[in-house]
């Protein structure tokens, strides 16, 4: 059994509400300021932090004395497209389900395209503007430093932000794979068949210096390279190109290959063998099949591209899982370091109150002490001292345990044997 | 007895071996403080290292040779550490360097025959030592490298398996490490092998050059002055230089333990 935390987290996200109404509460920096002090001003809430982006407006809070139902009538001033109650919108988690939430969030678990790493900044700001509000306190400042912790956690163990969906970011993968970076290299797309185009383009978004494109129509090499920013060239000038590029995509109709052994053997040589990254994306094939043998050329046709999207999606499913479950078990422990902080303060009360009476007990014997030499004093002074040291420790123990484990309920038990103050 | 301090740094690089070999066995923390424990076992290596030496009176043997070929290893891996992607390389470097160590703590004290009869008194004896095993280092790495290069290239040419590849370096960023460490293992090969001959000429009174050693020396410096030729001139790169570093790094260990066991020299660890 968990221990009773009090944060809880309530909001729409995109998977509880339509853009329609997510754009409604949407807050920017100066609204996120207005509603945390609005919030924590009308008792709402003790502790607040906000996270507002396109995908979500989720608000974490320690409550006030309201509990959870009154954090969510905050909820109330908001009005969906029709002026209707925006409250079945609202998801709401409790505990340590709503710290899971926050750790899901960040790991970028519950984004829409999930991995992409921007919503980590997006809560490193929600965070910093909380802090500097004042917004939080003991229990949410802890939680937003765990959960920055949680999510660098989950990019450096899990391979979650390592895959990347669809054709064209699968060719950049394998870019990547062999060039490490795009600085400085150039492709060349033969044709502008959609695949083509698509990897062309996906590769310039990854940072490629130049996109250069030939087509038989030179006018529509022009167009499609107008609309990326390429360099469009004569079709019968391509072969002069391959010493010069790093990547070749073809995507046209023609029915025999274009791209021959011979020519790519002639540009290999003239590039010194720096590898060559060739795709083939068209249906005959436009890139002989042999060149594949070349030291230092590494041809992909479609089926192998596609291969690569399916695998990818496979390795990140099993990512995710694995993401789950360091966002389970941070989670669990979390909680359990806030039980340990909460028992910090009531351990203090239980020493100090058996210090009390120790020194009350010394007090009644003063006289038998004064009779007494200075060691004997100070021999009696450490006996009592460590009689009481003694007597407490299994009740100590057996209270961090319990925290550790979790287990309100004894917890509670062993607490309660103490009262706070009965004078 | 001096050496057993090594047993620290065997304990560590064993457990960042095993890290590497079976990843998750040993929970998220070696993962994320490898670096630290390596560099907390490369520490106390070199203080042994140098520690034995000077107990020795300055006559280093076998052991040390072994141990400080270990240092080099690790001393690479605490470099490649630095950098996400290229972390896995310890994955070779680590079980070697606790292979090398390991064995350096068991084989007898022995050394080298010359130095026996004429002392170790010579500037040029450490100089020539350290800058060999630096370059045996660079060597060690860019095996390293290449072994990994190949299974990288090899999977690329199979077009299968390739989300296994997303923690491991590209084939360019291996192909260059490759290349810089045999230019610093040559290099630093190159030095060691004037040192030792300026050391030689100082110590000795008869002909040094006949030695198997020093002649098993001079052909692995041939070896990869010639790796490094063809691929300047020639272009031959990738799989060639990733080849011509596992095969000289391997010709290279298994001949140093067999002249070390085998062949009698004045260079020779013995008698």
């Amino acid at each position: 059994m968990a221990p009773d935390v009090r944060i809880v987290a309530l909001g729409v996200n995109h998977h509880t509400a339509p853009v329609e109404v997510r754009e409604r509460l949407a807050l920017d920096e100066e609204g996120v300021a207005r509603h945390l002090s609005l919030l924590r001003e009308r008792g709402l809430v003790e502790e607040a932090l906000i996270v507002s982006t396109c995908n979500r407006v989720e608000l974490y809070a320690v409550p006030g004395e309201g509990g959870a139902t009154g954090v969510r009538s905050w909820f109330r001033s908001f009005r969906g497209p029709k002026g209707e109650d925006v409250d079945r919108f609202l998801f709401q988690h409790e505990g340590i389900d709503a710290i899971q939430h926050l750790f899901r969030v960040a790991s970028s678990l519950d984004s829409l395209v999930v991995g992409e790493p921007q919503i980590l900044g997006q809560v490193k700001d929600a965070v910093r503007l909380a802090e500097d509000h004042a917004a939080m306190g003991r229990v949410l400042s802890a939680l937003s430093r765990r959960t920055l912790h949680v999510a660098k956690r989950v990019r450096s163990e899990t391979d979650i932000g390592r895959f990347r969906v669809g054709v064209g970011n699968a060719g950049v993968d394998l870019a990547l794979q062999i060039f490490g970076d795009l600085d400085g290299r150039r492709a060349l797309l033969l044709g502008v068949g959609e695949m083509g185009q698509q990897v062309g383009h996906a590769l310039q978004t990854a940072g490629l210096e130049e996109l250069v494109i030939a087509n038989r129509t030179y006018q529509r090499a022009v167009e499609t390279a107008d609309r990326y920013g390429a360099t469009p060239i004569a079709w019968d000038r391509f072969e002069e190109y391959l010493p010069r590029v790093d990547v070749v995509i073809t995507a046209t109709g023609a029915t025999e290959p274009i791209v021959t052994r011979q020519m790519v053997r002639k540009a290999l040589r003239r590039r010194r063998y720096a590898p060559l990254f060739l795709v083939d994306l068209s249906v005959p094939r436009n890139i002989e099949p042999a060149i594949d043998d070349l030291d230092g050329a590494y041809l992909f046709n479609v089926d192998d591209l596609k291969q690569v999207v399916e695998e990818g999606l496979a390795a990140r499913e099993k990512a995710r899982q694995s993401a789950e479950d360091v966002v389970k078990g941070e989670a669990m422990r979390f909680v359990q370091s806030l039980a340990r902080v909460e028992i910090g303060p009531r351990i203090g009360v239980i020493t100090q109150k058996a210090e009390q009476l120790r020194q009350v007990e010394l007090a009644r014997s003063q006289k038998l002490i004064e009779s007494l030499d200075p060691e004997q004093q100070e021999q009696l002074d450490a006996l009592t001292k460590a009689l009481v040291k003694k007597i407490l420790h299994d009740p100590l123990r057996g209270i961090h345990e319990a925290a550790q484990e979790g287990d309100a309920l004894r917890l509670e038990y062993l607490l309660g044997a103490w009262k706070e103050d009965e004078r | 007895m001096e050496r057993l301090p090594y047993l620290v740094p065997i304990v560590l690089y064993a457990i960042l071996a095993l890290d590497h070999l079976i990843p998750k066995a040993l929970g998220a923390w070696v993962r994320t403080h490898g670096r630290t424990v390596a560099l907390i076992g490369t520490a106390v290596h070199l203080l042994t290292l140098v520690g034995a030496a000077l107990w020795r009176g300055g006559t280093p043997g076998f052991p040390e040779a072994l141990s400080a070929a270990a240092l080099g290893m690790m001393v690479a891996y605490v470099i490649v550490g630095a950098s996400d992607r290229l972390r896995s390389l310890g994955l070779l470097l680590a079980p070697l360097s606790v292979v090398v160590l390991a064995t350096g703590m068991v084989v007898p004290h022995k050394t080298v025959s010359a130095l026996a009869e004429t002392g170790g008194s010579s500037p040029w004896l450490p100089l020539h030592l350290g800058l060999i095993f630096a370059g045996l280092g660079g060597f060690s790495l860019s095996a390293a490298v290449g072994v990994m290069f190949l299974f990288v290239r090899s999977r690329l040419k199979g077009k299968k398996n390739l989300a296994a590849l997303k923690r491991l370096p590209s084939l360019e960023v291996l192909d260059r490490i490759q290349f810089r460490s045999t230019l610093f293992g040559f290099a630093f090969l190159t030095l060691g092998i004037a040192a030792g001959g300026a050391w030689a000429a100082a110590s000795l009174t008869e002909p040094f050059f006949f030695d198997p050693k020093v002649l098993l020396t001079l052909v692995i410096w041939a070896w990869y002055g010639i790796a490094l030729q063809v691929r300047l001139v020639a272009g031959w790169r990738g799989r060639w230089s990733a080849l011509f570093s596992i095969v000289g790094f391997s010709g290279l260990i298994f001949s140093m333990l067999v002249l070390n066991f085998v062949v009698q020299g004045w260079h020779a660890y013995g008698p």
